[in-house]
């Protein structure tokens, strides 16, 4: 599987040729090469493309980190709001607009610690907005220090001793909280986000992507692409979606299979 | 020709109707054409058995604060009504229940406790609403109809009101409500008719069809809907959530939509999105709430985006007084959060300023593209008043979004750096202006940018922005001889109102001073406040906060050190506090 973003002046190339680069600021992405975010945004763009959605009625809301950076980088209209709001201002920008696709982007600190307290609520008001959660178990803008989906016993800078606290599952959350859709993607393959970002728009409630991503610089041990590689398979062929249950099963025994994990198929 | 400046009060246990009747009151002489300021006073725990008061001030002329004086008591409770005895004026109405049923102990009438010279009307409530409608739970209405025969009232003012009040109740409870009424006009006229008291005269004039009588929380609810709001988000906090039940009920008639977010961050969040979108919005919370929204509303300065937000300001800090009225949200309001963060702050003085001034906001908000905060407090919030409604608000504040023309592909620069700080603002679905907005120093084309030639340049374009809002702001209002005064007072919020009580009281007593409404609080007429400080020898500032917050916003304006007049009693500034400071001030020349 080639990693998108690793030859960062042929990805710049290739964003630009198909006219979803910022065209405002001609500013490279803040990424560091190899960074995962370069696959979702490759993955968001080829669905836009492919919707034929017209960018003038595409926003993008983010909130505060590398993630955070998404709307300048993106050839729709953006929205930088501050860390962990990401949600309710994209609420706001949707019920004013429902003709507008309302993108929420955030990383696991942004959506996880700061701003947790509104995945639920955001789940269950069911608003037609698509929430892309990087979950690369780091913060990365602040210089590595463990996020709420890093392992029990991370060391860096501020935790020497490794952390004590439990990660969190964002799917399981988001199943939880009765969101009417949820996938789990796998940053490393841009066409499968794409696929799902595809089915997400086109269900009418609130859609969340819990995408697994890398940081290449400052984490050598977890979420590598080598692990993350060894560890994402897809859902079984039998799998239905549409099954909370089952639903349930397979995220409590199984932290890496992706796809769709549950579509609620009645009218949102 | 005398004039009608008459206040009355209904006392009793929390259960005996006291509000109602206080309402019914209210709008009654309303309806009556007289000016009325109500406000109420009751238990803050929903199952209290506390001492509930509400307070009516009826006039002929503008009325602009409770009075200090009582010169009518209706007492539904003689135990609790004992607390109200003081405040009696000379030669008082008091109307008290002399059923025999009516009294817990045999000594604890009213009529043992009041003053020589009270007019005292006894009356058997209980057994007169039993005997007109079967149960003594109408004995409220009885003690309106003895006050309507006792003052001298059109019973059909009364006959009016309690209809609209009870008329979706069904037949069988409006027609208890007005026997009960009736059974109090006859029994009073019967009895009392060498003492009837025709204190309401001259009558009032009446008013034109669109006058209305709102509390301060509803006006702001009634001035949202009329200036176009589409969407509220909010969390409940006293004493702001009447303003979300008042739309609640309204705004989806209009196509809107109110939302009960997780909490006050997401609450703002959601009003700077749809704003961001095109679409007024609008959020009301107290300091708690106010306090957890400031980082959003400075994200709404840095990246200009509109919105509008309700403080209600009530006791602090932190949960302090939840029931009971301050003003010290000041400072959180103009500097609270990260930043040189010039927002508008916006304080009406009394409820039909609550009225204007929020329509004035979205407008304010859009052509200035800033968040606009309203600060009111809790006697302003559940006060009611009646006020004429402006003509045409709707016009007034069409067409203040100021959009972008030129559609050049790229050339769009959704900051660009003009004279008056204001640059065309595009929304999304617009084509050929795609932007981002950042809570990030950015460029005039909104790039993230940390150079200090940028932050110094967009800072100053943001500051002149505002600051120009100045000339839509209202301005000072002074209410003097305009000439070299004794004293000056400077009043905001809703205390103004107790300050021109005041003055007019030290007036009409042949003192040299002033008073001076200051409603545009940030940003503030610099000149016009200075100007009117120069002509006061001393220059007082009262207000219902510890710290004086206006005067630290003010006080160097003068060329000595403002006088301070600080409460926090949690209760509405009394006039006649204002009033011996002034006359301390005249009289000592003391600070």
């Amino acid at each position: 599987m080639k990693i998108p973003g690793r030859d960062l002046a042929e990805h710049v190339k290739q964003i630009k040729e198909s006219g979803a680069f910022d065209v405002r600021s001609n500013a490279l992405p803040t990424w560091c090469p190899g960074c995962g975010y370069f696959g979702i945004h490759q993955g968001l763009n080829e669905c836009i493309r492919e919707l034929g959605l017209p960018h003038h009625k595409v926003v993008v809301v983010s909130g505060i980190g590398c993630a955070g950076r998404y709307p300048f980088f993106t050839n729709t209209y953006g929205l930088h709001t501050v860390h962990g709001r990401t949600l309710p201002v994209a609420t706001g920008v949707k019920m004013a607009n429902p003709e507008l696709a309302v993108f929420a982007v955030g990383g696991d600190g942004d959506g996880l610690a700061i701003g947790g307290g509104h995945l639920p609520h955001v789940a269950r008001r069911n608003v037609n907005i698509n929430y892309l959660l990087f979950d690369n178990s780091i913060y990365g803008l602040t210089k590595g220090q463990p996020s709420p989906s890093s392992p029990q016993g991370t060391k860096s800078k501020v935790s020497p001793y490794g952390t004590v606290d439990k990660p969190l599952n964002a799917t399981l959350l988001a199943l939880t909280y009765g969101a009417s859709f949820v996938a789990r993607l796998f940053a490393g393959d841009p066409s499968g986000i794409t696929n799902a970002l595809i089915e997400g728009i086109r269900h009418p409630g609130f859609s969340l992507f819990h995408i697994y991503t890398s940081c290449v610089t400052f984490d050598k041990v977890f979420k590598t692409w080598a692990n993350l590689k060894r560890w994402v398979h897809p859902l079984p062929q039998d799998y239905d979606p549409t099954d909370l249950r089952q639903a349930f099963d397979r995220v409590l025994d199984d932290d890496f299979s992706i796809g769709i994990i549950y579509r609620r198929t009645e009218k949102a | 020709m005398p004039k009608v400046d008459v206040t009355v009060e209904v006392c009793g246990m929390a259960g005996d109707g006291t509000i109602a009747a206080g309402g019914l009151i209210n709008e009654a002489l309303s309806e009556g054409g007289f000016s009325v300021l109500g406000f109420d006073s009751y238990p803050a725990e929903i199952r209290g058995f506390g001492r509930c008061v509400t307070h009516s001030r009826i006039g002929n002329n503008e009325v602009v604060a409770l009075g200090d004086v009582t010169h009518v008591l209706i007492s539904l409770d003689d135990e609790q009504s004992r607390s109200r005895v003081p405040f009696l004026s000379e030669n008082s109405i008091v109307i008290f229940d002399s059923s025999p049923a009516a009294y817990v102990r045999e000594d604890s009438s009213i009529a043992g406790e009041v003053e020589p010279g009270t007019l005292l009307f006894g009356m058997p409530l209980s057994d007169l609403a039993t005997a007109a409608s079967g149960t003594e739970r109408g004995r409220n209405l009885t003690a309106l109809g003895g006050f309507t025969a006792i003052c001298g009232i059109p019973s059909e003012l009364f006959h009016r009101v309690i209809k609209r009040r009870f008329k979706a109740k069904g037949e069988k409870v409006l027609l208890a409500n007005l026997n009960s009424f009736d059974a109090g006009v006859t029994y009073a006229t019967q009895n009392f008719s060498e003492r009837i008291r025709n204190i309401f005269i001259p009558p009032g004039q009446p008013h034109g069809h669109e006058n209305v009588l709102l509390s301060g929380n509803q006006a702001i609810g009634k001035a949202a809907l009329d200036a176009g709001l589409k969407l509220y988000f909010g969390y409940p906090i006293t004493p702001a959530t009447p303003i979300m039940e008042y739309l609640a009920s309204r705004l989806p008639d209009r196509g809107g939509r109110v939302v009960q977010m997780e909490d006050e961050i997401s609450s703002i969040g959601a009003v700077l999105g749809s704003f961001y979108a095109g679409v007024r919005a609008m959020t009301a919370t107290s300091g708690p709430g106010f306090a957890l929204m400031t980082e959003l509303i400075t994200h709404g300065v840095m990246a200009e985006i509109p919105a509008v937000i309700i403080d209600a300001q009530r006791g602090g800090p932190s949960t302090g007084l939840p029931t009971k009225t301050e003003q010290s949200d000041l400072h959180a309001a103009v500097f609270g959060g990260p930043g040189d963060s010039a927002r508008i702050v916006i304080a009406p003085t009394n409820v039909s300023e609550c009225y204007r001034y929020t329509v004035k906001s979205f407008q304010l908000a859009e052509k200035y593209q800033t968040p606009v905060i309203i600060l009111t407090d809790f006697y302003l919030d559940n006060r009611v008043e009646n006020f004429p409604i402006p003509q045409a608000v709707e016009s007034e504040i069409e067409n203040s979004n100021i959009f972008p023309r030129s559609s050049v592909k790229g050339s769009y620069n959704r900051y660009s750096v003009t004279e008056s700080g204001i640059s065309p603002r595009a929304l999304p679905g617009m084509e050929g202006f795609i932007f981002a907005a950042t809570g990030l120093e950015h460029t005039e084309k909104g790039t993230p940018d940390y150079s200090p030639e940028v932050h110094t340049m967009m800072s100053a374009k943001r500051h002149r922005k505002i600051l120009g809002a100045l000339a839509d702001m209202p301005a000072p209002e002074e209410f003097s001889s305009g000439n070299i005064m004794d004293v000056g007072v400077i009043g905001w919020g809703s205390t103004f109102g107790s300050v021109l009580e005041a003055v007019n009281m030290a007036r009409g007593r042949g003192m040299n001073v002033g008073a001076l409404k200051i409603t545009s609080i940030f940003p503030f007429h610099l000149d016009v406040i200075r100007e009117f400080m120069n002509r006061c020898s001393h220059c007082l500032v009262p207000e219902l906060n510890f710290e004086g917050q206006l005067a630290n916003l003010i006080g160097h304006l003068h060329t000595k050190d403002v006088v301070r007049l600080n409460r926090v009693t949690g209760m509405p500034f009394p006039p006649s506090a204002i009033l011996a400071k002034i006359e301390d001030l005249i009289q000592t020349g003391d600070e």
